[in-house]
């Protein structure tokens, strides 16, 4: 048994530290907050250099192959600031269901420019009746010829406003099962439009008669592809422990230099109380989400590890934003002050990859409490 | 990261020695009492037997250096040494001796070698039971308000006053006891630690009607007890850590008790608990009914915290790694979860989780036990109040320098 952080771990921490902190101060994440567009003028040219598009993608398709735990370390960092863009579910998330789903040809055509960040893809899954399941899905392709057309409306996807590309998740004319397509973002009859509200980096993506090639079609796509969103849940728990721990800092700061009362409110019980949940949610967080990525990495079965780490990393970053919120009070609100950045995030990624219910419900099965 | 015990070849050869060494050692007539207070004074022979057979190999305390008896074994070995007893429902040690599991590494920092040489090796070797002897009628939380005394006279101390809460069936011999050595002195300053021979003449014990034993079901500590000492004249040499510096040495004591050594838990309780409801009987399972299940699986993700923050303490202590807040956050844990998954077996199972009969309880009674055991554990090694204040000083919510984790080494 061995918790640390290997060097390899630790020098990626440092630079994404470096990073998180030259160029993701809070004006500076306000800003983009304001204008996510800036992202890709602004962070992502520095996140192609640091090599981070690659980490995830083995060396023969152009990435540096490192293993889960390495890149989750990386997200706990982004995590911290939060950072916000298209990093995770390009060069992870996508990336890793070709590498899980795809042909040699598809992978061999978009895994080096996912790397190289040539292009960003995003994953459109969810629709109307929201869920992350095969069974939500409508959105279809219909054979015209010698290709398909495709049609349906996707909404709360995440990242697509960056996209160059989409994995579109749908039932294929003809087919068995649910089908993985790729199609470009910017093809005739795909429409993006970014959601407003208390949400961070969600759009509507309609489909209307989109031209699919049957070579970007991963036919019957889907189990795979859902293996490859359950391998990579804890990477983005790791991205939640991150916001966690930040969360928790500005508590704790806050609770040790507001005064009221005469004293600082540190001192009180009550404001003390909020502090340990949220020091118990972020360690509880911490090492379930951990833990599941240590099995994955050793080639042990994580899949009950990984539902556990989802359904306690979304309560944690959730709650943990609420207790923040309970010290800070009305300064808490205030947007300049950076708080609202992470709360909004502890919502909108509540449900990214399933919510905590879809995964516990998967754990009556994996202990074996239902007929899997 | 690795969070898998992994056996390397090594450790392979080392868990098969261990397998082989409980095979030979642990008698067949050991019978796992749902209820630690039912232990027969027989029962406890048959532990304290293993104990001094473990000890012999240095196995009993494993982490105590070996020129005390201890086995100066590695994390990985420790934790296939309390695995392996865990699979056949024992801990380590397989009796109460919390004198000795906290007692020893106190000494070990704070004793003389003579201390050590003399007390260490009996502890470690299972020659010896010994109690912690805290609390009293009048000082729980508050343990620096303790009243019992300890006055020097001449090469003895003389000892007055009640302890309560303590110990286990069937006796010991030794209590590590924290008396007040200056009754006239200041606060945290007139305290000290004595090893006190249990067969002085003035000493008396009266067992207690607990709702359950707490804290540590798992060794089988059975009934608590008062002991009452009047006069009882104590070697002088047996003050351990020097006269009115037991305040000091009640940080390290109190380390370790408040869980910052980390035990690789044990989820047996909530693994049959699970089996338990899953077992179909005339086409009819408790899992069969969603809300149950939903209930269940809370349930095993609240363990899997549990044991992971256990798991993280364990190894930051056999690490010799800086700790602040982990032990008390552990203890915190443990106590609130244990309740919290007893109620969750009052909504899932019913009254099913309430009785002993021998007719009807399941699992010989082991979860009706559980039911008392984790409302009687919130007390034992502090009160989650108090182990929340311990976390707010070491986070340094108070404003103040975050309070240091006490030496265990």
């Amino acid at each position: 048994m061995d918790l640390s952080l290997n060097d390899t771990q630790k020098l990626i921490q440092d630079s994404a530290r470096d990073f998180v902190r030259g160029s993701c101060g809070r004006d500076a994440l306000l800003k983009l907050d304001r204008d996510p567009a800036a992202i890709m003028t602004t962070l992502w040219p520095q996140m192609l250099e640091m090599g981070w598009t690659g980490m995830a993608i083995p060396e023969e398709y152009g990435g540096t192959g490192n293993n889960l735990t390495d890149v989750a370390v990386l997200f706990e960092e982004l995590g911290c600031g939060p950072v916000p863009g298209p990093l995770f579910s390009s060069a992870v998330l996508c990336a890793r269901i070709l590498m899980e789903a795809g042909s040699d040809t598809l992978k061999k055509a978009w895994l080096p420019r996912i790397a190289s960040g040539e292009r960003v893809f995003a994953l459109a899954l969810t629709e109307s009746q929201y869920g992350w399941t095969a069974d939500n899905v409508r959105a279809a392709a219909k054979r015209t010829g010698s290709d398909y057309t495709l049609s349906g409306t996707k909404v709360f996807v995440h990242d697509a406003n960056f996209a160059t590309d989409l994995l579109v998740v749908a039932r294929v004319e003809g087919g068995a099962g649910v089908s993985v397509l790729r199609i470009d973002a910017k093809a005739a009859g795909v429409a993006i439009r970014t959601l407003d509200g208390f949400i961070t980096g969600m759009c509507e993506v309609l489909l209307d008669n989109v031209k699919v090639a049957t070579a970007d079609i991963i036919s019957d796509g889907w189990p795979a592809a859902e293996r490859a969103m359950l391998s990579v849940t804890p990477v983005l728990c790791a991205y939640k422990v991150g916001s966690c721990k930040t969360v928790f800092d500005m508590s704790l700061n806050y609770a040790r230099e507001r005064t009221q009362f005469g004293q600082i409110i540190g001192r009180f019980s009550r404001v003390q109380d909020h502090l340990i949940h949220l020091v118990n949610y972020l360690d509880s967080a911490r090492w379930t989400t951990y833990e599941a990525l240590s099995k994955l990495d050793n080639g042990m079965d994580a899949t009950a590890s990984c539902h556990v780490a989802k359904s306690v990393a979304s309560e944690s970053h959730m709650h943990a934003c609420d207790y923040a919120h309970e010290v800070h009070a009305g300064i808490g609100v205030s947007r300049e002050y950076g708080l609202t950045l992470h709360t909004k995030l502890s919502r909108s990624l509540y449900h990214c990859l399933g919510a905590p219910r879809l995964h516990r419900k998967k754990l009556e099965s994996v202990l074996g409490l239902v007929a899997a | 990261m690795d969070f898998a015990i992994q056996d390397s070849p090594e450790q392979t050869a080392f868990r098969v020695e261990v397998r082989a060494f409980l095979d030979k050692n642990v008698s067949p007539d050991i019978e796992h009492m749902a209820d630690p207070c039912d232990m027969s004074f027989e029962q406890y022979q048959l532990r304290r037997d293993l104990g001094r057979a473990l000890g012999a190999k240095g196995w009993l305390y494993p982490s105590m250096p070996k020129e005390y008896g201890g086995g100066d074994l590695s994390t990985e070995q420790i934790g296939i040494l309390t695995d392996e007893l865990t699979r056949i429902g024992l801990a380590l040690p397989p009796y109460y001796d919390a004198g000795g599991r906290m007692g020893a590494p106190t000494i070990l920092v704070w004793g003389t070698e003579e201390h050590k040489k003399r007390f260490l090796p009996p502890i470690c070797r299972g020659e010896v039971r010994t109690w912690q002897l805290l609390t009293e009628p009048g000082a729980g939380s508050d343990l620096a308000g303790i009243k019992s005394t300890a006055i020097r006279d001449g090469d003895h101390y003389v000892v007055n006053g009640q302890k309560m809460y303590v110990g286990s069936s069937h006796g010991a011999d030794y209590s590590w006891t924290i008396l007040v050595t200056d009754p006239k002195g200041e606060r945290h300053k007139n305290l000290s630690w004595l090893m006190i021979p249990m067969n002085l003449p003035g000493i008396s014990v009266t067992p207690m009607d607990l709702l359950a034993t707490g804290g540590e079901g798992g060794s089988g500590c059975g009934v608590k007890n008062a002991v009452f000492f009047d006069n009882v004249r104590v070697p002088a040499e047996n003050l351990v850590g020097g006269e009115n510096n037991g305040w000091k040495v009640a940080t390290t004591h109190l380390e370790v008790e408040h869980g910052g050594m980390g035990r690789l838990a044990d989820r047996r309780v909530v693994y049959d608990f699970i089996d338990l409801c899953k077992k179909r009987e005339d086409g009819w399972a408790i899992a069969d009914d969603p809300g149950a299940r939903e209930e269940l699986v809370n349930l095993y993700i609240e363990s899997e915290i549990t044991r992971l923050f256990a798991m993280r303490n364990h190894w930051l202590s056999h690490t010799n790694q800086p700790r602040s807040y982990e032990g008390s956050q552990y203890s915190l844990r443990r106590k609130l979860s244990g309740l919290d998954m007893g109620e969750k077996m009052v909504r899932i199972a019913g009254p099913l989780v309430l009785t002993k009969d021998k007719r009807w309880a399941p699992l010989r009674g082991s979860i009706e036990y559980f039911q008392r055991d984790s409302i009687t554990s919130l007390h034992p090694g502090a009160t989650t109040d108090i182990q929340r204040v311990i976390m707010a000083r070491r986070l340094g919510i108070g404003g103040r320098e975050r309070e240091k984790a006490a030496n265990l080494r």
